[in-house]
């Protein structure tokens, strides 16, 4: 392990996503707080950190505990809302291909919306797969570290940040500073408008079921005009 | 069932979901040649999947109330997108849309 860890690669990932990781502080503490709130104990609170590294499923998975809901329902919920997973995962997986498979199954659980936003970044613009695969492994631990860390402090402290301070917000922020760069293109300028559309329309859906909805729209839209932009182009 | 069993299965099904699902598609393409429009799909995955996330939580009701009618963390969140737009920079994004927000919160109250 130390060995890669003294890498400038893994340095760099590592920077690099502090600031995101400030970002996340709020999120994490909000999930820790609905874990203390649900009645957790700090074991679970910290296992659901650890395990399930996703906010938006963790805070998903208390509120349906907290309101007695069957298991079964619980995961299944999860699972959709869980289902854009396999849309970063085929995103990343040209860019996988290159490293060995001992590899592509220690980073895809590494592979949150955060470090999927940077690490696409970071392979697009690399030759290097390797150098690029050390730099998503030092940006996903470095999330990792610092979401278990936020979750306790939630768990412990959060119910005393008061809900003026609006700290939740730095979660939107965060997505907006990896999203708002992206819509330099016709063709991903489409794909953010249906998208966001298109989850506010379909808002009524159940389990969630919209935020893969619209991701799929805004993909179908987004990949309709960069064909017909390129077959313009042609002419 | 007993609460924190419960809790406890709710907690390795979910993340063992969660797992197979950023594995999967990385697994099943590690040795097969990914259809070209799939790949040209795929480059939007970042646009539409992260718009989809971020709208929701812009247009959560801000605890201060409204300005003439408008939620404040609108107009916060177009500030915040447009220097994220012109500076790429996750730490410069945050701070102004925190003061944006801070500013017009402020004014409401």
């Amino acid at each position: 392990m130390r060995h890669l860890v003294a890498t400038k690669d893994f340095r760099e990932g590592f920077v690099e996503i502090l600031p995101a990781c400030i970002g996340l502080i709020p999120f994490g503490v909000v999930c820790g707080v609905g874990a203390a709130a649900a009645g957790a104990d700090w074991i679970a609170a910290l296992g659901m950190a650890l395990v399930i590294f996703s906010g938006a499923a963790q805070i998903l998975a208390v509120q349906l505990y907290a309101a007695n809901a069957p298991v079964a329902i619980i995961v299944l919920t999860c699972f959709v809302l869980g289902l854009r997973f396999l849309m970063y995962s085929a995103a990343m997986a040209p860019y996988m291909k290159r490293l060995p498979v001992n590899w592509q199954r220690g980073l895809a659980f590494l592979l949150t919306d955060q470090a999927f936003a940077a690490a696409i970044r970071k392979f697009d613009a690399s030759e290097d797969a390797r150098g690029a695969g050390l730099h998503f492994l030092g940006s996903g631990i470095a999330l990792w570290g610092m979401w278990i860390t936020t979750n306790m402090t939630g768990f412990f402290a959060g119910h005393s940040i008061p809900a003026s301070w609006s700290l939740d917000f730095a979660v939107p922020l965060c997505f907006i500073a990896l999203v708002a760069p992206l819509f330099r293109t016709l063709p991903s300028v489409v794909a953010a408008t249906c998208a966001g559309v298109a989850v506010l329309a379909l808002a009524g859906l159940p389990m969630r079921l919209n935020l893969i909805a619209a991701g799929l729209i805004g993909i179908v839209a987004g990949t309709f005009v960069d064909l017909a932009g390129e077959r313009w182009k042609a002419r | 069932m007993e609460g924190a069993l419960k809790l406890w299965i709710v907690i390795v099904a979910v993340g063992a979901l969660n797992y197979l699902s950023r594995l999967s598609f990385i697994a099943f393409f590690a040795s097969r040649e990914m259809p070209p429009l799939l790949a040209r799909a795929l480059k939007f995955v970042p646009a539409a999947m992260l718009t989809a996330l971020v709208l929701p939580m812009v247009l959560t009701p801000s605890a201060a109330g409204t300005l003439a009618g408008l939620n404040p963390r609108i107009p916060a969140a177009i500030v915040a997108a447009v220097v994220a737009y012109f500076t790429r920079s996750t730490l410069k994004t945050l701070g102004s849309g925190m003061a944006a927000l801070w500013l017009l919160e402020a004014a409401i109250r």
